[in-house]
């Protein structure tokens, strides 16, 4: 079966009309397509950046707040800049866009602009129709985008056999950034936390890169909607490398191609991997013994349920910081108690943190960027 | 449990309290013969007026009822225009012409209501206000100041409403990067409070037949000091209480349904409280907040959703603001709403049983006053039910929200111009949009000879028992999960507001909604409207752009300092207001947001 098509999509700058993209979403996933949605209010420079690190093969723009001549032809001439003229740009805006914008649109390399009126399963269609053969590419004319392709081959499983042994999840040798898995069951946090650490990283280094690996859910032969992007908004930055994967109908969270697009990024010069799993149910062991990871971090929502449910969560055992998150909501002491009990009987050293990681500048997730890296000092010392 | 638990409690209470009235009348003789005897006597004091073929009306009509058990069940679960709970009307009369002729009678006065004059008609102490409002915002302040004198030309009070470009509603400034094609679209661009003093040029801001409205929310205390900077400018430091007018300043909705949302949540509300705090002291006749259901239904709501989030925002609200200590009946009188008017059947009597469910809980759950029961109410007909196909339909579709609108007494109303599906509207068709209500008001008889007279038909009673149910479900829900703002965080209201949305869609897609022109009679070809596009020239918005570097190139300094005391005030936890009052004297939009979000963070979208 040929792999699914990934495209774009989001709201322009200053534009938070996202009734439209929210319905095309869906019905995009409901035929098959992978879709990396952006949100709305974002920038030309977001929209690209994003474009070309998932390597979508199309950018639909979704404008309901007039400028989008100017912002289209932005869109694309930037994506021509960056040498990624292979992704293509659609889009639409109801009645706002006119025949006579739409023909100029076009002009200046836009490929298509759907009216109001055009139905869901035109539009569907269209995509399938248009993105659905395989590229033939050569020469990237960047890092990011070599990389991206790179990811790509691996993820569709195009590369051919010879060459694809180099990615072997045996092989850590060449790795040259630290690796931290961020797992947990679903609504726990996880994004919002991993961007706020982001945040503080960048922050503290100003020259310093990251990666971040992020999964939803996906059924074979169907779409997924790659949501995390719309969230991380401080991740949406030059120096993040950000990667949004279906699992593809792989259980455990992760994807089949997890393990060789991690030994990639972990080879490509970044201070750090971030990894985040999918939300994962109580039995799920998603980082192997010995593999990439450094460092596992469970983060834990303090709605779990009785006691007896943690007994069940496998992760308690092999994580090396569990993270409370949430820690304003009212079960938030009776969590941090009976996870501490639980720690303890591991007598494994490992760390319990407090956070709430919607809260600007929290304290918790303080205390966790410091902790990972300390963390981080201590293993280089090791090696 | 929360306020809102209050609120369904208290109407539950309500409820029951009216069916025992009805039975007490019934078997209370003394009772029923009170009750009997002043009914009678409100309908023969209420005026009569002559319509032009010479009619003779009642300028109040009342149900054929002679029962008391029926009277009390009128006169206490509806109540007289005017009267609680107000399902009929916030005010006695509304739309009616001056009286042609008084054959009977005339009502008792009225002690006087200050706060309760903004939107009425037909208020003896001041010449009435028209009750149309245009919404109206386009390119640069100057040319939306142009606008704003053609809209008004013709009447006797300006009441302004004013639409705000993209990046202005999410606080950045037109020099920004990646907004330059946005300057001036969809709305007026305001970087900095001499755009602000441009916009409202030629208009006596402190003069009591001056109003303006400012739809903003995200960045809306700072619009705010903006504006007060601005007639301060104009007219001394004496202006400042006399000022009229409404800012949107709806968090709950931004994050609900409308995504113009820039500090995380609790900030936001924060800075709305401080703002509501200043304005409710030092700006008596000034509405700082503008509780809305229109974006809400907009996004896709379902009318019921639509009613029921915004009174559950608007209660939130008050429960905020209580919090802080302003007292309820000087915050509650200064809330105002705004609502959607679509085509479905809810519609009928929607803004009836909201204004029925605010004033039984602004009364028996916040302890409110008569002032602060009232829910003054600003319709707009619904864009989302404009399309592009045959677009001339469109007025019809209006027409006929209007009209439904009126029915439900709205305190104001704008009407949608019928290119609105691919522009800022253009002139001819706002006074097509505007003669539309004239028509309806004054040219019609159907709303200026007598009140309530489409009140009350045995389908409008059916909708509204339905109607109620379903927003007191909705309100238990809400309260399940933990009150308004644990239902925001959670993404109750929105996901809800998605489904009905897919919904819709789905439903103009396999026609189960007929939409003519786009889904049925479709006219085979699609052929392109000719209509004469309003966008912003380049050279325009270069002028924007070159305006704001020279004036932060002027004010560098003390801009500075001006935004390092507000980061303080704000880091520190204090009303941030005052400074914010003096930091927009200095400093453009974008540079207060700027610094405000290092110290509160930025909003992180929900999606």
């Amino acid at each position: 079966m040929a792999a699914p098509i990934r495209i774009l999509t989001a709201v322009p700058i200053c534009d938070g009309h996202d009734s439209a993209i929210n319905t095309i979403n869906l019905e995009f996933i409901r035929h098959g397509i992978e879709v990396i949605y952006l949100g709305y209010h974002r920038s030309v420079g977001d929209i690209v950046r994003a474009a070309i690190q998932e390597d979508v093969r199309a950018i639909g723009i979704s404008s309901y707040n007039g400028g989008h001549v100017e912002f289209f032809g932005d869109v694309v001439d930037l994506l021509r800049k960056r040498g990624a003229s292979d992704i293509k740009v659609f889009g639409g805006g109801g009645g706002t866009i006119t025949h006579d914008d739409a023909e100029a649109m076009k002009h200046g390399g836009v490929d298509e602009i759907f009216f109001a009126g055009t139905s869901l399963t035109e539009m569907t269609d269209y995509v399938r129709e248009r993105y659905g053969k395989p590229r033939k590419r050569a020469g990237a004319k960047s890092p990011d985008i070599e990389l991206a392709w790179r990811l790509t081959e691996i993820e569709d499983g195009t590369r051919r056999s010879g060459r694809e042994k180099k990615h072997q999840t045996s092989n850590i040798k060449h790795q040259t950034s630290r690796v931290i898995g961020f797992t947990g069951p679903g609504g726990a946090g996880k994004t919002t936390l991993i961007d706020e650490l982001v945040l503080r990283f960048l922050n503290q280094n100003p020259k310093g890169r990251i990666a971040i690996l992020s999964h939803d859910p996906s059924v074979i032969g169907e779409g997924a909607l790659l949501g995390d992007r719309a969230t991380m908004i401080n991740s949406q930055n030059d120096r993040v490398f950000m990667r949004s994967m279906a699992t593809r109908g792989q259980a455990g969270g992760l994807s089949p191609a997890t393990d060789d697009c991690l030994a990639l990024l972990a080879q490509s010069n970044f201070d750090y991997v971030i990894i985040e799993t999918v939300g994962t149910g109580q039995e799920a062991i998603p980082f192997q013994k010995k593999g990439l990871v450094d460092l596992t971090v469970l983060v834990m929502n303090p709605d779990y349920g009785s006691r007896l449910q943690l007994q069940k969560i496998v992760m308690l055992d092999l994580a090396d910081i569990v993270v409370v998150n949430k820690s304003d909501l009212q079960r938030a002491r009776t969590a941090h108690t009976e996870i501490e009990q639980r720690l303890e009987q591991n007598r494994r050293n490992q760390r319990l943190i407090d956070t709430v990681a919607k809260r600007h500048r929290d304290p918790g997730v303080d205390q966790l960027f410091a902790l990972i890296c300390r963390n981080d000092q201590e293993t280089r010392k090791k090696r | 449990m929360s306020k809102l638990g209050q609120v369904v409690e208290a109407v539950e209470k309500y409820n029951k309290f009216v069916l025992d009235q009805v039975k007490r009348a019934r078997s209370d003789e003394q009772f029923g013969r009170e009750l009997f005897n002043r009914w009678n006597e409100t309908k023969a004091k209420t005026p009569v007026t002559h319509t032009p073929t010479g009619l003779p009306l009642p300028r109040l009509a009342l149900p054929e009822i002679d029962e008391p058990g029926e009277i009390a069940r009128y006169l206490f679960g509806e109540g007289l225009p005017g009267e609680f709970p107000f399902l009929n009307g916030a005010y006695r009369e509304m739309y009616l012409e001056p009286v042609r002729e008084i054959e009977a009678g005339s009502y008792e006065k009225k002690t006087s209501t200050d706060g309760a004059k903004e939107k009425t008609k037909g208020d003896d102490a001041r010449p009435p206000e028209e009750p149309t409002r245009l919404f109206s915002g386009l390119m640069l302040a100057e040319d939306t100041n142009e606008r704003f004198h053609y809209l008004t030309q013709h009447q006797r009070t300006h009441r302004l409403s004013t639409a705000f470009d993209g990046p202005t509603l999410y606080g950045i400034d037109s020099d920004a990067d990646g907004v330059f094609g946005k300057i001036g679209e969809g709305g007026v661009a305001i970087d900095t409070v001499e755009d602000m003093v441009r916009l409202y040029d030629g208009f006596d801001l402190g003069s009591p037949n001056f109003s303006a409205s400012m739809t903003i929310s995200g960045p809306a205390p700072i619009i705010m000091a903006m504006y007060i900077a601005a007639a301060k400018r104009r007219f001394g430091p004496k202006v400042v209480p006399k000022l009229r007018g409404t800012i949107q300043a709806d968090i709950f909705k931004e994050v609900q349904a409308q995504n113009e949302t820039i500090f995380p949540i609790e900030a936001s509300l924060r800075f709305l409280t401080d703002m509501v705090e200043f304005t409710t002291r030092e700006m008596p006749r000034w509405y700082p907040i503008s509780i809305s259901g229109y974006h809400i239904g907009e996004a896709g709501s379902t009318p019921v959703q639509q009613a029921a989030y915004t009174l559950s925002n608007g209660f939130a609200y008050a429960e905020m603001f209580a919090d802080r200590g302003v007292p309820v009946d000087q915050f509650g009188p200064r809330l105002s709403f705004f609502l959607d008017c679509g085509l479905d059947a809810e519609y009928i009597a929607l803004a009836r049983v909201s204004r029925r469910i605010w004033a039984i809980g602004m009364r028996d759950a916040f302890g409110a006053g008569p002032r602060g029961q009232l829910f003054k109410l600003h319709t707009q007909t619904s864009g989302r039910s404009l399309i592009a196909a045959e677009f001339k339909n469109n007025l019809t579709r209006t027409a006929a929200e209007l009209t439904l609108a009126y029915m439900n007494a709205t305190n104001s109303c704008h009407s949608n111009s019928a290119d609105e599906p691919f522009t800022t509207p253009s002139e001819e068709w706002i006074r097509l949009a505007a003669h539309g209500q004239a028509i309806l008001l004054e040219e019609s008889g159907i709303f200026k000879h007598t009140m309530n007279m489409l009140s009350g038909s045995p389908g409008m009673k059916a909708v509204e028992r339905a109607v109620e149910v379903a927003i007191l479900d909705e309100f238990r829900e809400i309260e399940r999960l933990g009150g308004v703002l644990a239902a925001v965080e959670d993404r109750f209201q929105r996901s809800q507001i998605q489904n009905a949305a897919h919904r819709y869609e789905q439903q103009i897609y396999d026609g189960t909604r007929p939409i003519i022109g786009l889904n049925k009679y479709r006219n085979g070809e699609e052929d392109a409207p000719e209509i004469k596009l309003a966008r912003t020239p380049r050279k325009k918005q270069q002028l924007q752009v070159d305006r704001l570097a020279k004036f932060k190139k002027k004010n560098a300094e003390k801009a500075k300092r001006a935004l390092d005391k507000l980061v303080d005030v704000v880091e520190r936890g204090e009303n941030c207001f005052p400074a914010l009052l003096e930091a927009v004297e200095v400093s453009s939009l974008g540079q207060i947001t700027g610094r405000m979000q290092e110290v509160v963070g930025r909003f992180r979208p929900m999606v």
